[in-house]
């Protein structure tokens, strides 16, 4: 049913202003977000490799190979290994940081995320060249180190795990100080005073901060989380393209180098865009879970 | 031809109906108040007015004209928030001269109109100071400010005082009603402060969920409550109200009977409702340490002194009543003696909660 | 300054990761001032012997200043139009009234949450057709798709009193109007440092200047970098050391100048609402 809101001429001309409004906007997204989306979906049920006029139907066929395939299994290992150190380094860490930084210390705290926030700002390029010659074996500070204690730093491009490891921590170096300063604000949604008297009650800092804080802070918590793992995943992209493409032996390749690996390095689109579409399922669900979190955030954290 | 008329108009958000049926004509050039609690539909009557908010269903007419569908722009509003809506960046002569500027009004004329009301409103030598410089009064002048400077048909004001201090209030009221007698604008003022209500007003609309109870002067509204709901929402401490028993020309108080006048008699037995409940004001009446008569004997359970006043406390046919004297009539007796003055009793059909109406005698 | 002494524990675990999250910074620096031979041989953070001979060799190997400049209109590009599409979508969405407002926002702002590897050959086609690969436009034109801007404008939109917008609406300004004189005023210092945050963005942006560059001439810093890493070492550190060092400065300069104004905003794009 039409009410006569929605009749008049005034709201007619405010509706279509609106829409004016949007429109840019709503173009580049259209153009360079959901038609890509929809282009790639098509392309994954065919075989191409970007230039040939053929184009040639197989329908499941890639996501059949890309699941039959051992070097998935490597690229899904790799990627859950950088899944668990991200999540370490630029979830838990600064989560607890932030809980610190907020509950125990008082007199002169706020400079800190000034200063930790000021590598959030450095280009992944520039990471990644700093930390390649930082853990460099021979001439780094941290080979050099090792070595007064020592212990001979091995290759780390060339020694899986580690080299997941490293690259990681470029993603760390650029992701840590953007979440400590969101989860330092989400902290503002504990109030003070339970803090006060827990401490009066001579809890110790970990029943607070399980007990108190975390239940009170889950919803920005869980929005930092799954960044850390939709962002960090994109972000070791970066390093593993300039210092290893993915090497040895794929042994740093993730789920985001490899659907680009596939596509400008071997000319399979059709893998690509599989491979493409599976990660975008993943992050979707990450997604969706957050939504559920944050609602139930909500009533806690108002 | 009324300044205002609305028609049957219904509000919905939604499927929520929080205007239902509202039939108001509001006089050229009166000052006509909105009076009720929070989210009795008060400020959407309002804002139905201004445009802000539209009408779901029904017809508003402003100057005549259906303005169902006409711009906010091209009402004549002149409006007054109760946060001020003054602009956190603009200077208080550039708040006062936004809309003139919007009209493209000349420069000239521009400097004249907020010349006189700044000076009518006391804001002289302000004009360049930013919102945050100013006190709360200054702040709420500066708003009518840029309502009035724009010499339109309609002066609509939010709660216009709600964010000021007692202190304030009371010469804010004044002068609001002073600078409507300059202005002459028609007047349309929302507030749930009864005393803001009485003396800005020259009727009130008194509002309770959705709809009009009353429309009248403010006289009438606190001496003939056309229902229960005015009754007791008018008037501070509210209308004591309790079963009214009547038989045989009297009323029975607790285990006294008291005589009503012969016209109540009449009109008591004529009025048709099932069940009555009588009504009486906290100050209504007298109360006396020593028996007199025709007064009900009372024990009291509780007294206030306000200083100026006192207030008792004790219970009639099972209700908690309470009255109010100058003096501490009873000197700590807990033993006393009530009765309601003559020609201040109110009855209602408990039924409908309508007033049944008032005996010729009890005319002023 | 008094500190606790039950806090000193917590203030000397911060300081450590503050020193651990500038040191690259500083080796970065003072690498770029060391020589060849001396970069390969101690790790110092003091320069035996400093020299600017590596930012010399910057601009003999590579054309520095024009791909300084191509970066730079690259990301002044983003920043505008980004900038000025987010504004008028972010208005949109907080002042306006229509069917479909809210899931439209959220179909937005969920695109944060695609990986780029979804769009990207579709981008590269679509860029190739209209002749924009190994060209700068290449490069921008992905990057306008980037919802971040809508979803913090319109935060700070909403913050704004609905009554300041009515006040307007009753003297018929149309809603370029509101937005000139009263929500762009009141948020002046959000959208200066999403811009800056845009810039800097752009400024950092490897993937797609990655795909779409070809030739040297269109190179932007981040891919003239690229040219000074190999796996196998034996490279011109102190070179790679100066071009990043020159990269970093803009951000960090720009974050020196308006630090307040970038946390503060940044701060807010976690925040839900």
């Amino acid at each position: 049913m039409k009410s006569a809101d929605d009749q008049s001429a005034y709201r007619r001309r405010e509706r279509r202003l609106a829409f004016l409004f949007v429109l840019p906007s709503l173009a580049v997204f259209i153009l360079f977000m959901f038609y890509p989306l929809l282009y790639t979906l098509y392309l994954s049920f065919f075989k191409w490799n970007m230039v040939s006029p053929k184009m040639k139907f197989v329908a499941l066929d890639n996501y059949v190979n890309l699941l039959t395939d051992p070097v998935t299994v490597t690229i899904a290992e790799n990627t859950l290994l950088y899944i668990v150190i991200l999540v370490l380094f630029n979830f838990l860490l600064p989560y607890v940081l932030a809980f610190v930084n907020t509950f125990l210390m008082k007199k002169g705290k706020y400079i800190y995320k000034t200063l930790l926030f000021s590598s959030s700002l450095i280009a992944l390029v520039v990471g990644a060249i700093l930390f390649q010659w930082i853990f460099n074996p021979v001439s780094g500070p941290v080979g050099a180190i090792a070595d007064a204690v020592g212990v001979a730093l091995p290759a780390w491009s060339k020694t899986p795990g580690l080299v997941i490891l490293v690259i990681s921590l470029v993603a760390v170096y650029k992701a840590f100080g953007y979440n400590f300063l969101i989860l330092l604000s989400g902290m503002n949604s504990v109030p003070e005073e339970l803090i006060e008297a827990a401490k009066l009650e001579k809890a110790p800092n970990s029943n607070i901060f399980t007990k108190i804080v975390v239940p009170l802070t889950s919803s920005t918590a869980v929005y930092i989380l799954i960044m850390t793992i939709v962002q960090g995943l994109q972000y070791v992209f970066t390093p593993i393209k300039v210092l290893t493409q993915g090497g040895p032996n794929d042994a740093s390749s993730n789920i985001i180098y490899q659907g680009y690996d596939y596509a400008f390095t071997f000319y399979e689109t059709g893998m690509s865009a599989a491979l493409a579409i599976i990660t975008m399922l993943i992050f979707l669900v990450l997604l969706y879970l957050e939504f559920r979190f944050v609602e139930k955030g909500v009533y806690y954290e108002n | 031809m009324y300044s205002i008329e609305f028609k049957n108009v219904i509000k919905r958000f939604g499927k929520n109906e929080v205007i239902k049926g509202l039939n108001l004509s509001i006089r050229k050039g009166e000052r006509l108040i909105l009076l009720g609690s929070s989210g009795c539909g008060k400020s959407t009557i309002l804002r139905m007015i201004s445009g802000l908010e539209t009408i779901s269903s029904g017809e508003l007419y402003l100057n005549g004209k259906l303005a169902n569908d006409m711009d906010p722009g091209d009402r004549g509003i002149g409006m007054v928030f109760q946060n001020y809506a003054l602009f956190p960046h603009m200077t208080v002569e550039k708040n006062i001269a936004y809309g003139l500027r919007i009209h493209r009004i000349p420069e000239k004329e521009i400097a004249d109109r907020v010349k006189k009301a700044v000076t009518i409103l006391n804001l002289d030598g302000l004009e360049q100071r930013l919102p945050r410089e100013l006190s709360g009064g200054q702040r709420q002048r500066v708003a009518l400010a840029r309502a009035l400077v724009k010499q339109a048909d309609f002066f609509l004001l939010d709660e216009p005082l709600s964010n000021l201090d007692a202190q304030l209030r009371g010469k804010a009221r004044k002068e609001l009603v002073r600078i409507h007698e300059m202005y002459g604008q028609t007047m349309i003022y929302v507030t749930h402060d009864q005393i803001e209500a009485m003396t800005v007003g020259q009727r009130i609309a008194v509002i309770n969920d959705g709809r009009i109870q009353m429309l009248d002067t403010p006289h009438e509204v606190y001496r003939r409550p056309a229902n229960l709901f005015v009754a007791k929402f008018i008037g501070s401490p509210s209308m004591n109200v309790f079963d009214g028993q009547t038989a045989a020309g009297t009323m029975r108080l607790n285990d006294t009977a008291l005589p009503l006048t012969p016209g109540w008699a009449e009109k008591v037995g004529t009025a048709g409702a099932e069940k009555l409940l009588a009504g009486v004001r906290p100050e209504d009446i007298t109360l006396t340490a020593e028996p007199e008569e025709g007064a009900v004997p009372v024990t009291v359970q509780y007294h206030e002194d306000y200083g100026s006043r006192v207030g008792y406390y004790f219970t009639i046919n099972g209700e908690e009543v309470i009255s109010i004297m100058r003096d501490d009539v009873l000197q700590g007796c807990r033993q006393a003696y009530w009765k309601p003055n003559p020609g201040a009793l109110h009855f209602f059909d408990a039924a409908t909660e309508r007033n049944i109406g008032y005996p010729e005698e009890a005319a002023e | 300054m008094k500190i606790n002494s039950s806090e000193i524990k917590w203030h000397l675990l911060f300081i450590i990761l503050v020193l651990l999250l500038i040191y690259p910074l500083l080796f970065s620096l003072s690498t770029s001032f060391k020589t060849m031979s001396e970069a390969f041989q101690s790790s110092s953070l003091i320069p035996a012997d400093p020299t600017f001979s590596a930012y010399d060799r910057v601009f003999t190997t590579i054309n520095f200043v024009q791909i300084l400049s191509n970066t730079f209109i690259i990301a002044a590009l983003v920043t505008i139009f980004k900038l000025v599409t987010s504004v008028f979508a972010a208005y949109a969405f907080v002042f306006f009234h229509f069917k479909g407002k809210t899931a439209l926002y959220f179909l937005l702002i969920s695109t944060i949450f695609i990986p780029f590897t979804v769009t990207m050959i579709p981008n590269y086609i679509t860029l190739s057709k209209v002749g924009f690969v190994d060209s700068i436009y290449g490069v921008a034109l992905p990057q306008l798709a980037d919802a971040t801007g809508i979803f913090l404008l319109r935060q700070y939109m909403k913050g704004i009193p609905m009554s300041l917008m009515e006040v307007a609406e009753l003297e018929r300004a149309s809603h370029l109007t509101r937005l000139r004189t009263i929500v762009v005023p009141l948020i002046r210092p959000a959208i200066l440092s999403i811009g800056i945050i845009f810039f800097i963005n752009s400024w950092n942006e490897y993937v797609w200047p990655a795909i779409m560059i070809k030739s040297e001439v269109n190179y932007t810093l981040s891919l003239a970098l690229q040219m000074f890493v190999s796996s196998e070492g034996g490279t011109d550190v102190p070179v790679a050391m100066a071009v990043a060092t020159l990269t970093m400065l803009l951000p960090l300069g720009l974050y020196a100048v308006c630090q307040k104004f970038i946390i503060g905003t940044f701060a807010q794009s976690g925040i839900k609402g």
